[in-house]
């Protein structure tokens, strides 16, 4: 029990001293497309926590995510460009329409399983997209564009890049937060008890669709924060930017790649995933023969093989390893061994 | 003990690892995880230390922005070949065609090489303001250039904006890029609305030329957001040009079947027809027109499914004497010398002759180049300033323009669209009149004429 309370502060400590270096990053990173590579890895890294509440924790793999993201970045452009309400009060609004929009989803897709879950969620997200290119009151495919004239905090319009920084930080941490309360809660071990034997969390006496509902609307919420803070950042959206489904993959991938239904797993799949996809084009991109993308798909591929949990699998299993050779090094296992008990 | 950790991860990846245990013994399979990990850390890293290279201080750095991976890649790359071609003749690294408006030599700026630094955006808007950022803040380019999709040059522009680097489009034609009221945004082509505009000035023409009377119009187009955008748009600029509709129909996209359609026309007979068609839809609407015995004397066609390859080669003689709109006609070369200089270069270098794409793409890099000269500088509000006061003539053009002159919104006031027309499988210019290298035929001959 003791050793289980000091791994509990020992990682409350990483926790804090995680946050702090990602606080003062921006000091050290001054060059404006360097900050922006790291917004682009925290806006991976939330979508993909988010994500994991539902595809990791609960075990349902979604992969039409892009509806809850576009539904995010649209509910708050509307409402800013139409009717000039700031996109804190857009963000909450559009994080509500999506969760309402993940309700009256899954109350019929949660009738189906496993793959075919996966399959109703694309299809969910593609009819979705049609139907936002083909709205007049959308603007259809021609897109939103942000007022540009309009910045500072209260419409959440910047020049600078370092605002952005931080408020893609306070939304990932937000998210880790929640992903945190709910591993935590019975709501969590229902979760996990769904995934793994569905059939035996029922005979206890939980209710499948209800928690199942939960994860994705809580799921949907924080998604559509992430689609209305890409908004604000690229002040320009269409359905095939925010609907695509190369998005849904991309969220998906994320947490994959990761650890799924690790609380940190999908952070560092962010990292490793943006950090391909971003230098891999910079490097080989401008030539036009796809070097990139042959690239960025090998190191999926490769993670993928050698490490189907995730590269947070990849390394516990390391840690595991050079910790039973060192003296003492079986308590850390030990110590793994009673967390993960329910 | 081992797979205390598997309780916390995917189910669905738990008989996997376990039977990759099973086969693997322990330290390989770590030993080969590793090896997995080393190279990706090895990846990140030679990113890291290549991305910001060294650049000659003498050099005018242009970032360009194209698709160059993904559904696009092919157009990309023809469009990444015509800007190279407009760099290597303002550079003098091949001889210069007679009369073209490009900086040639950069004589303002000491003879400065133009150096392009092209991104790929991957027809996606995000990665386009990514790249965008990238070329303004490390690559440290004077101005910008690109997308072709006019969904990332909404962003790549954006973000060009806030930097305050000029950025000058050459082949989106959404018309809310220049009402965005953007200070740093030039575009040289022509948007959609001027290319249906461009109809009904035809018509009128076409009247003067002729004494017949082309007011009854039938639009005839399918329902996907381009067909009703253009139906919206072409029943509002009836109404202002005392045009009559006659009938509208909007048909499903991907229909197989048109005979009702066809007979509606048939019924309300118009002088004119406006229609756009993907090919599958445009081969089967003229299919359904020679079954059913019906023609207009004229069949304007709104470009995609009428300008396909496959279109001629499918119809082959019944594709006679459609007309259509366009940005660029290869038969433009015989008309005016200089079009048919630049185009040699092009097919010797790449082998390909220009397309409408391509020569807006090489027109975009020489607009920016001789604007580049004219500001003798590379700071961004020399080059706007310069960009402002462009006022090239059609001579020192590729393009079947009247010039090149920027509006207050950064739109080439002076493009114009041209409308061809199908001539012995030939599709070939006939209007404007100035550029036409055919005369129209007009009417259409009925199907039992032929």
């Amino acid at each position: 029990m003791t050793t289980g309370t000091m791994t509990q502060s020992r990682k409350a400590i990483g926790a804090v001293a995680l946050l702090a270096l990602a606080a003062v990053l921006p000091l050290a990173v001054t060059e404006p497309s360097q900050q922006n590579f790291l917004i682009l890895i925290l806006m991976g890294a939330q979508m993909g926590v988010a994500w994991n509440i539902v595809g990791g924790y609960a075990g349902q793999v979604s992969l039409g995510h892009a509806v809850f993201y576009g539904i995010g970045a649209y509910t708050s452009t509307m409402l800013l460009v139409s009717l000039g309400i700031s996109p804190w009060i857009g963000a909450v609004a559009g994080g509500l329409v999506a969760a309402l929009f993940a309700l009256a989803m899954g109350w019929p897709c949660f009738r189906l399983k496993g793959h075919y879950f996966a399959m109703a969620t694309i299809a969910v997200a593609e009819i979705m997209q049609i139907l936002v290119t083909n709205s007049d009151l959308l603007e259809g495919a021609v897109g939103l564009t942000l007022p540009m004239d309009r910045s500072g905090w209260g419409a959440l319009i910047f020049l600078a890049k370092l605002p952005y920084y931080y408020l893609i930080l306070g939304l990932l941490v937000l998210t880790v937060a929640v992903a945190w309360a709910i591993e935590r809660s019975h709501i969590g071990y229902y979760f996990r008890a769904i995934k793994d034997e569905p059939e035996a969390a029922r005979a206890l006496g939980v209710s499948l669709t209800r928690y199942k509902l939960i994860a994705l609307s809580v799921s949907a919420f924080l998604t559509a924060l992430g689609g209305s803070f890409y908004a604000q950042k690229e002040m320009f959206i269409d359905p095939g930017s925010v609907f695509a489904t190369t998005v849904s993959i991309k969220i998906a991938l994320i947490a994959i790649l990761g650890g799924v239904g690790t609380l940190l797993g999908p952070v560092l799949g962010a990292v490793i995933l943006i950090t391909i996809e971003e230098y891999s084009r910079t490097l080989f991109g401008s030539t036009g023969s796809g070097t990139d993308m042959i690239i960025y798909a090998a190191m999926i591929i490769l993670v993928a093989v050698f490490s189907p949990s995730g590269v947070l699998g990849l390394l516990s299993d390391l840690r595991r390893h050079i910790g039973r050779r060192l003296p003492g090094g079986t308590k850390t296992a030990k110590a793994d061994k009673l967390e993960v008990r329910p | 003990m081992r797979f205390t950790g598997t309780k916390t991860r995917s189910s669905a990846t738990a008989p996997v690892r376990r039977q990759l245990t099973r086969q693997m013994p322990v330290r390989r399979r770590t030993m080969t995880r590793m090896i997995a990990a080393a190279a990706l850390l090895a990846t990140t890293a030679l990113g890291g230390l290549t991305a910001g290279a060294a650049r000659a201080e003498d050099e005018i750095r242009i970032g360009v922005i194209y698709p160059l991976t993904g559904a696009a890649a092919s157009t990309g790359v023809e469009l990444k070949a015509a800007a190279e071609l407009a760099a290597a003749i303002v550079n003098k690294e091949i001889p210069a065609p007679a009369g073209l408006v490009a900086g040639v030599g950069m004589p303002h700026l000491k003879g400065a090489k133009i150096k392009l630094i092209f991104g790929d955006h991957q027809g996606n808007p995000q990665v386009g303001s990514t790249e965008a950022e990238r070329l303004i803040t490390s690559e440290k380019v004077s101005a910008l250039a690109g997308a072709y999709f006019s969904n990332v040059t909404a962003t790549a522009s954006q973000v060009a904006e806030r930097y305050g680097v000029p950025f000058l489009n050459g082949e989106s034609s959404s018309a809310t890029l220049t009402q965005r009221k953007f200070k740093w945004f030039f575009r040289t082509t022509p948007h959609d609305d001027l290319f249906v505009t461009n109809f009904f000035t035809f018509l009128e023409d076409m009247e003067k030329k002729t004494g017949d009377n082309l007011r009854g119009i039938g639009l005839f187009n399918e329902n996907t957001l381009w067909g009703n955008e253009t139906t919206k748009l072409q029943t509002k600029l009836a109404e202002e040009r005392k045009f009559t509709i006659a009938e509208k129909i909007v048909y499903p996209a991907k229909t197989t079947q048109m005979t009702s359609e066809v007979q509606r026309l048939k019924a309300a007979n118009p002088a004119v027809i406006m229609q756009s068609s993907y090919l599958g839809d445009a081969i089967l609407s003229m299919k359904t027109y020679k079954e059913l015995g019906f023609l207009p004397k004229m069949l304007l066609a709104n470009d995609a499914g009428f300008n396909d390859s496959e279109f001629l080669k499918t119809m082959g003689k019944d594709g006679e004497d459609i007309i259509s709109r366009e940005v660029w006609a290869l038969d433009q070369a015989d008309r005016n010398p200089l079009i048919r200089q630049v185009n040699d270069l092009m097919r010797e270098r790449s082998g390909v002759n220009f397309n409408g794409n391509s020569a807006r793409a090489f027109t975009a890099i020489a607009v920016l180049a001789d604007a580049i000269d004219r500001a003798g500088s590379t700071q961004p509000d020399a080059i706007r300033k310069a960009l402002q006061e462009t006022d090239i003539p059609a001579a020192g053009l590729i393009m079947p323009w009247k010039g090149v002159k920027f509006d207050a919104n950064g739109q080439n006031e002076l493009g114009q669209g041209i409308i061809v027309q199908v001539q012995n499988g030939q599709y070939v210019t006939v209007w404007p009149f100035d550029v036409a290298t055919k005369p129209v035929v007009y009417p259409m001959p009925a199907w039992d004429g032929r």
